[in-house]
């Protein structure tokens, strides 16, 4: 801040003459608050997209548990594949059931807490991937106006300084200056307001979907319980 | 999340290119062709108080001077007047036959020998018998009563004999008016002779051996000249010596019977009903800036007595005239004495103090400064 230079009153007042003659606090801001913004809508593009896929292959693989399949064979199909998901729920389940059964597990309630164990288990992962950088956004949501603030109060700050210097209250002398410093704010709004309505909705989706999941490891829980009375059953007869 | 990051990369581009080449600097905003208005800050004084206008007319609303009657417009004319050319001096009204210019007039009207008889004329006739109040009439008398045949008009003289002094006048007044009854060649010829060798002229002028002894009356009565000045101002002006001493006055006031048609005033014509007011658009005081100059001045030039020095708020008002020329006329009066004696003296001196060293005063606006009161308070005053 030694050189304060008076902001030329003829200089360009396009985006780009306000950014480049901002002084070097402000561009600093200005350029994270971009970063910030590049971030979150790489975020916002990809939990889109990836809770719509996810979406997708939950109707599927329901559609597809549902209709009468062997789980047997319904496991086979999966296993060699990667699976996200209720997929990624059942496979957990069926693994520890099939460990326990081939092994010949003597306890049927051990093996009904097992099974639930790996379900939540992989419940827990699929939701952690499903919120993972929601987060990010909340964050900026909150802090990207206060962060342009900064730099639109550091720019003001030295727009005056800068005026005191050359004794003129023009406001041809003022504006560009004050300008060029609510820039930054502006750059800060235009990052928070995206993520903050991104994450509110991606949430909620989010949201969702594990209800949905949960609702299917409950589900099959109960299904797999079944099961397991029944090969008691048999193997009592 | 590869995806997801190079499409907000591509999109951030994207909007960051496509701001940075439409989004050029706003338009500046186009500053309104207003003109401006000169703003003067006018002493409200000028405005509220004695506006120009016409002294004999009544108040209306609008003050105004009396309407002109010339049509043609001069342009730029800032003083209103029935004058071809903008000046600053007052109007003069035509010459009417007052009583008041007269008195003056006669005496004065003997130069210019022709002028004063068309104004006089319609007085002389009734004068001599009527005796109009005017100092004049007594003068008349005495000469008359040394050529009684061609004058009858001394009988009606009773009431002259009032006035304690008639006789030296006459003497003086005599060729004045003598002039108005022409009948007499003779007393024509006295009046313009002894108006022009003064008082030694009235011997000679005389053509009858009884006037002589008016001379010496004449001459007595020269000697008592003071007394009468003191008495009688119009004989003061007929004397021989104010005529030596007035010529300029003589010849404004000669100049004023002259004119047929008003003179002075401006060149602005007005068409407004005419409505009390001043001469000129002045206010009636000093404003308060103007006043603080003033007072400045005198506070330079004030003392204060070391003993009214701690006395605090001693108040003295002190009343002084200033001439056209700026200077003290007279000595100031101490309008509110402050109790202390010694102090109102101190006020006085600082004015005739200031006087000497030349007070300054506002151009413009010496018919306000003819009186000044200023309050002398060592509080106000600075000290």
């Amino acid at each position: 801040m030694e050189n304060i230079a008076l902001a030329d009153p003829g200089a360009q007042l396009s985006i780009w003459g306000l950014f480049m003659q901002a002084g070097w606090v402000v561009k600093l801001v200005m350029l994270g608050l971009i970063g910030a913004s590049v971030w979150t809508w790489a975020i916002v593009v990809d939990k889109l997209v990836s809770f719509a896929r996810l979406r997708v292959a939950l109707n599927r693989f329901e559609q597809v548990f549902w209709s009468g399949q062997s789980l047997e064979e319904l496991y086979r199909n999966l296993a060699e594949r990667k699976t996200v998901g209720m997929g990624a729920i059942f496979v957990a389940a069926m693994r520890e059931w099939k460990k326990s059964f081939e092994k010949g597990a003597k306890s049927p309630l051990a093996l009904q807490t097992r099974i639930d164990k790996a379900m939540d288990l992989a419940l827990t992962r699929e939701m952690e991937r499903l919120e993972g950088r929601l987060g990010f956004l909340a964050t900026i949501g909150s802090a990207a106006p206060f962060i342009g603030l900064f730099g639109t109060v550091v720019g003001i700050m030295t727009s005056f300084q800068a005026i005191a210097g050359s004794k003129s209250t023009n406001l041809a002398v003022v504006a560009p200056g004050i300008a060029e410093a609510l820039l930054a704010t502006a750059i800060g709004l235009l990052a928070a307001i995206p993520a903050v309505i991104a994450y509110n909705k991606l949430s909620s989706d989010a949201g969702k979907i594990a209800v949905r999941m949960e609702g299917f490891a409950d589900e099959f829980s109960a299904i797999l319980s079944r099961q397991i009375d029944e090969k008691v059953a048999q193997k009592a007869a | 999340m590869k995806a997801g990051l190079t499409t907000s990369v591509i999109l951030h581009a994207a909007v960051i290119g496509f701001g940075l080449f439409t989004l050029r600097a706003p338009p500046a905003f186009q500053p309104m062709n207003v003109e401006s208005f000169p703003v003067d800050i006018v002493p409200v004084e000028d405005v509220a108080q004695s506006l120009q206008g016409d002294k004999k007319s009544t108040v209306r609303d609008k003050p105004a001077p009396k309407p002109t009657e010339r049509p043609d417009i001069v342009a730029d004319a800032q003083k209103i007047g029935e004058n071809s050319v903008d000046t600053d001096q007052p109007v003069t009204p035509t010459a009417k036959p007052k009583p008041v210019e007269n008195t003056e007039s006669a005496p004065k009207a003997p130069t210019p020998t022709e002028k004063p008889k068309p104004e006089d004329t319609p007085k002389p006739k009734e004068e001599p018998k009527p005796t109009p109040a005017t100092e004049v009439a007594p003068a008349e008398q005495p000469k008359q009563d040394v050529k009684p045949d061609p004058v009858k008009q001394p009988e009606p003289k009773p009431q002259p004999v009032k006035e304690p002094e008639p006789a030296p006048k006459p003497a003086e007044q005599k060729p004045a008016e003598a002039k108005p009854e022409p009948a007499k060649p003779d007393a024509v010829a006295e009046a313009i002779a002894s108006e022009q060798t003064e008082s030694v002229a009235l011997p000679n002028s005389a053509p009858a051996p009884e006037a002589k002894p008016r001379p010496e009356q004449a001459q007595a009565e020269t000697a008592k000249a003071p007394d009468r000045k003191n008495s009688e101002k119009p004989v003061k002006e007929a004397s021989s010596r104010q005529k030596s001493e007035d010529d300029a006055f003589n010849d404004k006031v000669s100049a004023l019977l002259n004119k047929d048609k008003p003179s002075g005033g401006g060149a602005k014509r007005s068409s407004q009903q005419s409505s009390l007011g001043g001469d000129r658009n002045n206010g009636q005081k000093l404003s308060n800036s103007e006043m603080g100059a003033l007072r400045d001045q005198l506070s330079g030039c004030w003392t204060i007595p070391a003993g009214a020095q701690d006395a605090g708020n001693l108040v003295a008002v002190i009343r002084f005239n200033v001439d056209q020329s700026g200077k003290l006329d007279g000595r100031p009066t101490v309008q509110t004495s402050s109790g202390n004696r010694s102090y109102d003296e101190s006020a006085v001196r600082a004015i005739q103090k200031c006087d000497q060293a030349g007070l300054v005063l506002p151009a413009g606006k010496q018919d306000i400064w003819s009186e000044i009161q200023v309050t002398f308070n060592p509080s106000d005053m600075g000290m």
